[in-house]
């Protein structure tokens, strides 16, 4: 739902960089965007085309890789996925802070991340 | 004299390569971490109030002001879109209000809280109510270095409103079930609520509560430690 503001500043941070560069264009960014956030890539990739109409980045690809949620345990150390809830009556599983190995409660701390990972710049 | 033949130089057109790892959403963590420091420093305990639209969030707050005003010095934000209704109503209550204004944000941010924490005397203040825009989505992704974060709900959202908004309930402290008083009415049983926000975050505390009536704030003054 926010898609909009947060590729404002991504197309602004690359904007500095390749500023900072001298760079004549910008031809690809690559973005790794993580499942816990609320980012549809799709909506990001609409806003970014938008967002760089009138800049050196116009026409740029624009790579969209995205990252696993991870959860880590800090009672027995278990790193990875959320464990699901499957209830029956509504055929949805619904992820829960209940670490899957020890009962314990889990804490995120992958997958909430907007990274610009890389630039290619025409110099 | 010497020339040097191997000058290595970027060519024309060349294209270059820059690693970033920058991620976009820390710029405002790093500002929700300075915000809670600020507020620390100053002895101020901020609560986030979120939720969704209608829930009660306003109601909530107001309930809570009037019950905790003889003991605490109450300062209240509220960002809605554009208008300030709900920052009129939370004024009635002879406590300050700043109004922020997201524009068309669906959220509030760090730094927009940052801005408005500039308009308050810190240290004559206690407590800091922050509503946030009615949204149950949005909010999650954005701290804005409060305390203790509550997030409202209504049984007239329906029955699956927990299970189909997960990650919100993960950060809350707090979880309270609002307008308990419509709950046959709207044939939602509150119980299996209180139970699907339990399993999904197992930590949080939940109330149930009748923001009209007062009925719950009590319990919601004990979850939060006032
Ligand atoms: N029946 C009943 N009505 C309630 C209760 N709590 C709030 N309301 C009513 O619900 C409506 C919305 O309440 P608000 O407190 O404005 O809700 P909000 O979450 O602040 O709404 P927005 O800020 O617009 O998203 C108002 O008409 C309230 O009087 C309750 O416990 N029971
Ligand atoms: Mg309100
Ligand atoms: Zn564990």
């Amino acid at each position: 739902m926010h898609e909009g503001s947060i590729t404002t500043q991504v197309v602004k941070n690359v904007l500095q960089e390749a500023n900072k560069r001298n760079a004549k264009k910008v031809v690809e960014v690559q973005l790794v965007i993580g499942k816990l956030t609320f980012l549809n890539p799709e909506q990001v990739r609409f806003w970014y085309e938008i967002l760089t109409k009138d800049t050196i980045m116009k026409g740029s690809r624009l790579i969209i890789e995205e990252s696993e949620g991870v959860v880590k345990c800090p009672k027995c150390g278990y790193e990875g996925d959320f464990k699901y809830v499957d209830d029956p009556a509504m055929h949805v599983p619904t992820p829960t802070l209940n670490c899957p190995k020890c009962g314990g409660t889990v804490e995120m701390v992958g997958g909430k991340d907007c990274l610009i990972k890389n630039i290619k710049m025409m110099i | 004299m010497t020339k040097f033949k191997d000058v290595v130089k970027t060519e024309e057109g060349e294209v270059f390569d820059v690693e970033l790892e920058k991620n976009v959403l820390e710029a405002n963590r790093k500002l929700a971490q300075e915000n809670r420091a600020l507020l620390q420093k100053h002895g101020v305990k901020a609560i986030d109030v979120m939720g969704a639209i209608g829930a009660g969030k306003t109601s909530l707050i107001e309930k809570l002001i009037e019950k905790l005003k003889n003991r605490y010095r109450i300062a209240a934000f509220k960002g809605d879109l554009t208008t300030t209704i709900d920052a009129e109503m939370l004024s009635r209550h002879k406590v300050e209000v700043v109004a922020i204004n997201t524009g068309k944000e669906c959220h509030l941010d760090a730094n927009l809280v940052k801005k408005a924490l500039q308009r308050l005397k810190l240290d004559s203040l206690d407590l800091l109510f922050i509503e946030n825009v009615g949204n149950l989505i949005c909010p999650a992704e954005f701290p804005l270095g409060s305390d203790k974060r509550i997030v409202v709900i209504s049984v007239t959202e329906g029955p699956f409103m927990v299970v189909k908004h997960p990650f919100i309930f993960m950060d809350a402290d707090v979880v309270v079930i609002n307008k308990i008083d419509l709950a046959s009415a709207m044939n939602v049983d509150v119980k299996s609520l209180e139970t699907d926000v339990k399993k999904i975050n197992p930590r949080a505390r939940v109330v149930t509560t009748n923001c009209r009536t007062g009925e719950g704030i009590d319990a919601v003054m004990a979850a939060l430690g006032l």
